[in-house]
């Protein structure tokens, strides 16, 4: 499978302190990889990073999509190449609804208007398979949803916008089962309608249960401190990162 | 002597409601200087009974806490600077227990990571005014200012409270907070609230609240089920007020010398609040 | 992305256009009892009227500038031709409307707003009224809608407008509101008779073209007893290059249990001193909403100002304004509560962008009659970058103890957090920060109604210089 994503040594600092040290990872077209590593270990910074976030800079090394060099990309530009990441904590915009928002983006990425009435029907399709009422897409974007709805919404929009590839930042944490089934089911209608690539940031098997993981990759530190197969991430869940970590070492 | 114009709002505003200034026939004003050198920490207590001045300068990693009470039934007229160096910080804590004063408070915030937190407790009675006007101007970066103001005005008592938060330009990422809480208990009152808020800087959060007038009705609801009378709870509720300002007072003295004014019973019960 | 639609994008030159002033007379510049004697004369006015006129004149020479508030330093009032007679006289037939003027209108989108079943058209073209026309439904059900001069000398309404004619706004008010007595010319007289209640809105647009011209309209609305109406004042004028004055002034009185709303979207021209006075009386169980959105004007005043006069009556403002470079806007409000139990509600927002300042100031008075008055004040700004200015100057003053008065004032940016997460799913920054204010003057578009709201989306749209579905 050719090559989709590519992390080329990869240094970043936020307020001179630098949290990534040469970071290096490729993930093809159409697979699952797990990004695992216990708090403050580098997985979100590394998340953001990728999705272009301004609040960490990239000292060192570069960051390839598709072949093209992204690294100095805003991360507009990397949303219509076809990259998402789902946040941890999705901010809150009062006064646009979700809809609204949500057939703005899809505009921007598809570079084409959809029909009123299309994507009503697309909305409406995408929210049933995730449980979700309807009511919410005339809510406000994220406002006074809970941390549960706020996560069902990424997916949401993770089903309608169709990246290439995806980034879950902990998507699954803070749900009960029942929510983490919903959000589940909606990855795996993402992997069988789009088919794209899958980085999950998770501490949960659950979420991974009902998915084919291709390979597990463990940071500890700023540093990729372990790499194998789809397995290796139900291991670490089963016996904790420390004889993991230490055997990568 | 002359009036001269006291308490200028360093904006002004329609001039029918009467807040731009105060008119004061003013003598001299006695000067107390106060330096806090560098990392040191100066605690301070003031009874002001007549026309005080004081100037204040805290240097880089200084702190100041100063306790002003004004407890003169006489006409007074007080003025207060301060400013503030990197990571400097002032705590300014305020009684005012009737007469007929005037007071001015300037705080500037030019250090970087300064802090500026101070409360203010009043109650007025029969006769008495009190004009303040509070203005905390950040040009410091990081610079913080909190400011919470607890007032219980009875009898046909007057007062213009004008707290003024001035962001200037190069104050990235101050924060500015103000708060005042008036409980009304005589229809003869006259009670004038001023929160400005001054910006001319992006990165800045400046937050404004101000509640004029009675109690809560739930609150009111509550401790009546509780079989407490509606003029109790407004007595009780009065008390908390200046409480909660007093309990920020470490010097034993002073928060008697306060608790004797407000005429309240030295002793256990105080706490209760 | 070069190719992203830009929905909705409106053509600059739509607020920029203007026609040669060719047939339309001038009277001199500078103010003199002359001139007033002129106007009333070109006018017909009645005797009162010529009196008020000359008494006003005599007012607002006595009468100082202000001196708080934006500065007012450009304006200079013996440049200003304060009165420019339009080519046609009134209009009742769309039809018989010079064709100039009504391209003028179409570009404004009157007509297709008319279509859209919307009560009355009274647009006022230079300083006069030059097209008029009251729909059937509204006329039918006994409400009133026409040009105040020709009211004046209408027996049935002479001496209601003789009775309230600046009685709520006296020419002692301040400068402006003087010079608005001895100049005034053109406005709308609405008057709806007890019970009735209409369910369409009327509208007005009012608009400055010739160089110089000074506007000074007047708005006389009169609500009896249990009536309800809503009226909307929609204004742009196109630029020039001397200075422009508005200094209209509107009188409201709402009855008992009348319900009235007034909605404004103003978009005046860059370079416009827009000293307006707006005042409301309101009754017992009365109700006036005023929603408010100040985009245009070099300098603008304009404190809409509620008076609660009966017991229940009430008040609630929704306000945006928006000082983009060059501008300086001094907004708000001001609320008297004169009866017991009256209540009031402000809620504003504001955006600096560019170098603009705007000024939120307000003031709520709590009389000492208004025993258990409740008021609450809510006041957003954003900062959109840190060359822009925004102040706000609240004034609350209270003289009963029973009452319930709160403020709220929040200043701040947008996050960067939001524009990343924006980003993140494919919106440039510009489109980001665009959306973002647009959410942030929500609640004031939601309370105008849907062309209006567009209209306003598209003021925004054009501020930000960016677009979004």
């Amino acid at each position: 499978m050719s090559q989709l994503l590519y992390v080329q040594d990869l240094t970043v600092s936020a307020e001179d302190k630098e949290l990534l040290h040469g970071i290096t990872l490729s993930v093809g077209e159409g697979e699952t990889h797990v990004l695992m590593g216990q708090n403050g270990a580098g997985k979100s910074t590394l998340g953001c990073t990728i999705m272009g976030s301004p609040e960490y800079a990239v000292t060192g090394g570069k960051i390839f999509f598709g072949g093209e060099d992204i690294t100095e990309l805003s991360a507009d530009k990397r949303a219509k190449l076809g990259l998402f990441l789902s946040f941890q904590n999705p901010v809150e915009i009062p006064g646009i609804t979700l809809s609204e928002f949500l057939r703005g983006a899809l505009e921007q990425v598809s570079g084409k208007r959809m029909k009123l009435w299309d994507f009503k029907k697309k909305l409406k399709a995408a929210m049933q398979v995730l449980d979700m009422d309807e009511s919410y897409a005339d809510r406000d974007l994220n406002v006074g949803f809970s941390g549960g709805e706020k996560k069902k919404a990424e997916i949401l929009q993770l089903l309608i916008l169709q990246p290439k590839l995806a980034i879950l930042d902990e998507t699954d944490s803070g749900l009960d089962v029942d929510a983490v089934k919903v959000v589940s089911k909606g990855i795996e209608e993402y992997r069988r309608s789009v088919g794209g690539s899958l980085i999950i940031i998770t501490h949960n098997d659950k979420i991974l249960s009902s998915l084919s993981v291709d390979k597990t990759h463990i940071l500890a530190d700023g540093r990729v401190a372990r790499e194998g197969d789809g397995q290796l991430a139900f291991d670490v869940l089963q016996n904790g990162f420390e004889k993991y970590i230490s055997e990568g070492k | 002597m002359a009036e001269t114009k006291l308490n200028i709002l360093p904006v002004p505003t329609f001039a029918s409601s009467g807040v731009n200034f105060v008119r004061r026939e003013t003598g001299e004003f006695s000067l107390t200087k106060i330096d806090v050198a560098k990392n040191d920490v100066q605690t301070l207590v003031q009874y002001i009974t007549d026309s005080t001045e004081t100037a204040v300068t805290v240097a880089d990693n200084g702190r100041l806490e100063l306790v002003q009470v004004f407890d003169s039934r006489e006409k007074c007229e007080a003025k207060l600077g301060i400013t503030l160096g990197d990571n400097a910080s002032g705590r300014l804590t305020q009684v005012y227990i009737g007469g007929d004063t005037v007071s001015e408070i300037v705080t500037k915030l030019v250090g970087y990571g300064s802090q500026f937190d101070t409360k203010i407790g009043y109650q007025l009675d029969g006769s008495d005014t009190l004009d303040i006007n509070l203005v905390a101007e950040h040009s410091g970066r990081k610079s913080i200012s909190e400011i919470a103001v607890n007032g219980v005005q009875n009898g046909s008592s007057s007062k213009t409270f004008k707290g003024t938060i001035d962001f200037k330009n190069g104050a990235v990422g101050a924060v500015g907070g103000e708060k005042e809480d008036v409980i009304l208990m005589n229809d003869k009152v006259r009670s004038r609230t001023v929160p400005v808020i001054l910006c001319a800087e992006e990165d800045v959060v400046g937050n404004h609240g101000a509640t004029v007038g009675r109690i809560d009705e739930h609150h009111i609801f509550y401790m009546k089920s509780r079989g407490i009378p509606e003029d109790k709870i407004y007595e009780m509720a009065a008390r908390a007020k200046l409480t909660s300002v007093i309990n920020c007072i470490a010097d034993a003295d002073a928060k008697e010398r306060i608790a004797k004014a407000l005429g309240w019973e030295v002793g256990g019960d105080d706490d209760e609040q | 992305m070069s190719n992203k639609t830009q929905v909705g994008d409106i053509d600059r030159s739509l607020y920029d256009f203007r026609y040669d002033e060719d047939e339309s007379d001038f009277l001199d510049s500078g103010i003199t009892p002359e001139i007033i004697a002129e106007i009333s004369k070109e006018k017909n006015d009645p005797d009162w009227m010529r009196e008020f006129r000359l008494k006003s004149l005599g007012i607002y020479n006595r009468t100082p500038m202000v001196e708080w508030g934006a500065s007012i330093e450009g304006l200079d009032i013996d440049n200003i031709v304060t009165y420019i007679r339009p080519k046609s006289r009134m209009n009742t037939d769309w039809d018989s409307v010079p064709e100039d003027i009504k391209n003028t209108f179409e570009k404004l989108g009157i007509p297709q707003a008319e279509r859209e079943s919307l009560a009355g058209v009274g647009a006022q073209y230079d300083s006069e009224l030059v097209y008029h026309n009251v729909r059937e439904e509204a006329a039918q059900s006994g409400v009133v809608y026409t040009d105040l001069e020709s009211a004046m000398h209408d027996p049935k309404y002479a001496d209601i407008i003789k009775s309230h004619f600046m009685k709520l706004v006296p020419p002692t008010d301040h400068k402006f509101a003087a010079l608005h007595g001895a100049v005034w010319s053109g406005g709308s007289f609405v008057y709806v008779p007890k019970g009735v209640k209409l369910d369409i809105p009327l509208q007005s647009y009012f608009r400055l073209n010739a160089k110089g011209a000074g506007q000074f309209e007047h708005t006389l609305i009169i609500l009896e007893e249990n009536s309800s109406l809503h009226f909307i004042e929609g204004c742009s004028a196109p630029k020039y290059y001397e200075a422009g004055l508005h200094a209209g002034c509107v009188e409201l009185y709402v009855g008992k249990g009348a319900s009235l709303r007034y909605s404004t979207i103003e978009n005046w021209s860059k370079n416009m001193y827009n000293l307006n006075t707006k005042r409301a009386l309101v009754e017992e169980g009365g109700k006036i909403e005023w929603v408010s959105g100040s985009f245009g004007s070099h300098v603008s005043y304009l404190y809409p100002m509620s008076i609660l006069n009966g017991r229940g009556a009430s008040a609630e403002f929704t306000g945006i304004t928006f000082a983009g470079e060059g501008q300086d806007l001094d907004t708000g409000a001001k609320i008297v509560h004169n009866a017991p139990e009256t209540s009031s509600y402000m809620n504003t927002k504001s955006i600096s962008k560019s170098g603009g300042k705007s000024t939120f100031r307000s003031l709520v008075v709590i009389g000492e009659n208004a025993v258990g008055a409740k008021s609450s004040v809510n006041c957003e700004s954003l900062m959109l970058d840190r060359q822009s200015r925004s102040d706000t100057i609240p004034v609350i003053d209270v003289r009963t103890d029973k009452c319930d008065v709160g403020h709220e004032a929040k200043i701040g940016r947008i996050s960067d957090a939001s524009i990343f997460y924006l980003m993140s799913r494919g919106l440039s920054e510009e489109d980001a920060r665009a959306m973002i204010v647009r959410g942030f003057a929500d609640n004031v578009s939601k309370e105008l109604p849907l062309e209006y709201a567009v209209e306003m989306n598209n003021l925004i749209k054009l501020e930000m210089h960016g677009s979004v579905g």
